[in-house]
Order: C-alpha cells, then structure tokens, then sequence
C-alpha cells in the first residue's frame, strides 16, 4: 500500500493579508515582535521599560495565532 | 513503493548539510549576538550583555545609515537588472545576425568573480589611466573622481553591479519567455489588442513566477554585496558607500568586536525577511480581495 509522503498543511483565512497555517502565523508573529522591540527600544525605553513591550508582544502573538 | 521512510532518506543530504552549514551557524551568531565579546580585549570571554548589543543598534548613525544606503542600492540594482534584463531578454527572442555570439559574450560577466569585478573597475575609474574618467571628461565634461565625489562612488557602485549580475535576470527571463505559450498571444491579437494591453494583461502574468523568483534572487544579492564594493570604493569616500555587508565587516573584523557584529548580522537577516515576506505577500499570497 501506498503511504502519502507528502501531508497537507492546513492553512486558513483570517486578519492577515494571506492564507496561513500554525507555522506561518507563528513565525509572523516572531516577526513583528522583534519589529516592535526594536521601535520600543528606539522611541519609548526610556519612559516605558522592555519588559512591557515584552507582555505586548507575546499576547500580540497569541493574537496572530489564534486569528491570524 | 513510496514510504516515509524513503522520502526522509532522500531528504537526509539535504536536511544535513542545511543543518552543518546554516542551522547551526545561524544558532551561533543568535547566541553570540547576546554577549560582549571581543577575543583579543584584555578580557577575551564572552560576557552576557543582553539586548543591549540591539539597544546600541537602534541608536548606532552609522549602522542605520548603512541601512539606508544598502536599500537605495537594492532599489536600483533591482530596478535596473529587471529592466534591462527583460529588454535584452526581449531581445534574444529574435533572430539577428551574430545572436548566439552575443549572448555568449553578455553572458560573460556571470563567470567573473566578484572580487575581480571590483578590481577591474578599478582600473577602469583610476583617474589618469582608467578609461571611464577620461571619456566622461572628454565626451560630457563630467570630472569623474570616485575618491571626491559620493554621488559618483555610489553610482558606479550600481553600475558595476548591474554590468555584473543583468545577465542572470536576462537568462532566466529568457528561460521564462521561451516557455511561454504562443496560444494566448495569437488569440489577444486575433481579438484586436494592442502591445501595451498584450504586455500588460498577458505576457505579464504569465511571466510573474519567473519575475518574482530573479527578484528575490537578486534582493538577497544586493542586500549581502560586499567584495565588488570593498574592491571598488571601499566603502568611501567617506562612508557613501559603505553598505551593510561592508559596515559589519568593519566592526567584526579590524574592529574585532564579535558580538556586535553579530547582532548587525542578525539586523541584516533580519531586514531581508521582512522585505522578501512583504513582497511575497506583496505579489504572491496575497488574498483576493472580496467583492
């Protein structure tokens, strides 16, 4: 019998601007959180410590793949 | 018969070699990228240092402005090599006389090494002996001096580039418009269109897989250029020039401070996903709109 070597990746349409599967919103995520870590550190450190960028991020990420 | 097993064993080369040579570097640079380290400083240890090599990055003029000169120059590279290699390519597709003699010779730069592109450019700016200061001078009055002039250094740079990497765009486009299929041509014309509507709403399309994959070639590329600059100019006059490739060189090599190149390269890497992403979703994935 034939095994499939291949196996379909589930993508699937939400907010982002293409179809995606779990990997895809994940790495996106990673993306625009060192995006923003950047800018944070950049334009608001010194008035707003990293760590709060840090928490934004992760549940900015949640966000992204959950509905991404 | 197909099994798992077989695929992971044709796999397994691959997935080992990606491993040696780009997984683990990458992981190391990563890691590095966190620590002040500098081999030959009276202290040669690796000293954990946090984000702090990004927190210096972000506020680092240099950096930034090699940031900034790098995507001008990808810009035009990019621009150019597409427009001139689809011309030539264009070009190729007819018969003229000498046809295959010439492509042999415009395929030629592709064969050079980089390095020695930027030496025999080189020899063809030096002023007093190369052969471009004194036929710019003589023709349109133009005093070409690389060494002085920034804006001068910074288009010869493109230039070269262009002279050396058009022949791959043309070659691929070549391969591209020479699988075309000649049915959808003859049908546009048979119902009346022009050659601007045939381009845009034909050959266009068809030919955007071939365009979009020598686009990302040659935005990696020019992004991670380094001998043929540091040959030509390098990095001057002045810092006109010093692209990000050649700024990170600087700082880890003569500069010997490893971690903070390594957090460059990361930057780099960095830069080149987010822009090779934006133009995948930009040209590829990205969703129909709804109507």
């Amino acid at each position: 019998m034939d095994h499939p070597v291949v196996h379909e990746v589930s993508a699937r349409d939400g907010f982002l601007p293409i179809k995606t599967n779990a990997f895809d919103r994940g790495f996106i995520g990673v993306v625009f959180g060192i995006f923003l870590h950047l800018l944070w550190m950049r334009f608001l450190e010194q008035a707003i410590p990293l760590w709060v960028c840090t928490i934004l991020t992760v549940l900015l990420g949640i966000y992204i793949v959950k509905r991404g | 018969m197909r099994s798992p097993v077989t695929g992971w064993l044709f796999l397994a080369p691959t997935i080992l070699v990606l491993t040696v040579f780009g997984f683990v570097p990458f992981i190391y640079v990563a890691f590095v990228g966190f620590f002040d380290w500098n081999p030959f400083a009276a202290n040669p240890d690796l000293v954990f240092a946090g984000v702090n090599n990004y927190r210096r990055l972000v506020f680092d003029n240099q950096f930034l402005r090699s940031i900034g000169l790098t995507l001008q120059f990808t810009f035009w590279v990019v621009l150019s090599q597409l427009i001139i290699g689809y011309l030539l390519a264009q070009l190729f597709m007819r018969d003229f006389p000498l046809k295959g003699l010439f492509r042999t010779i415009h395929t030629l730069p592709l064969l050079v090494a980089p390095i020695a592109v930027g030496a025999a450019w080189r020899l063809l700016c030096v002023p007093g002996l190369g052969p471009l200061p004194y036929y710019l001078n003589r023709w349109f009055g133009i005093d070409f001096r690389l060494g002085s002039f920034e804006h001068q250094a910074f288009i010869t740079t493109v230039v070269m580039d262009i002279w050396h990497w058009t022949p791959l765009v043309t070659l691929t486009l070549l391969a591209g418009l020479s699988a075309m299929p000649k049915e959808p041509f003859e049908s546009a014309q048979v119902d009346g269109a022009n050659r601007w509507q045939i381009f845009w709403h034909i050959m266009l399309p068809l030919l955007k897989p071939v365009l979009i994959t020598t686009t990302f070639i040659r935005l990696m590329d020019a992004l991670r250029t380094v001998d043929e600059v540091w040959m030509l100019t390098g990095g001057g006059p002045g810092t006109a020039t010093r692209y990000i490739g050649l700024h990170i060189w600087r700082v880890v090599f003569p500069q010997t401070d490893y971690g903070y190149g390594a957090a460059m390269s990361l930057m780099t890497l960095y830069l080149t996903i987010m822009l090779c992403w934006f133009l995948y979703v930009g040209l590829v994935a990205r969703k129909p709109r709804a109507s």
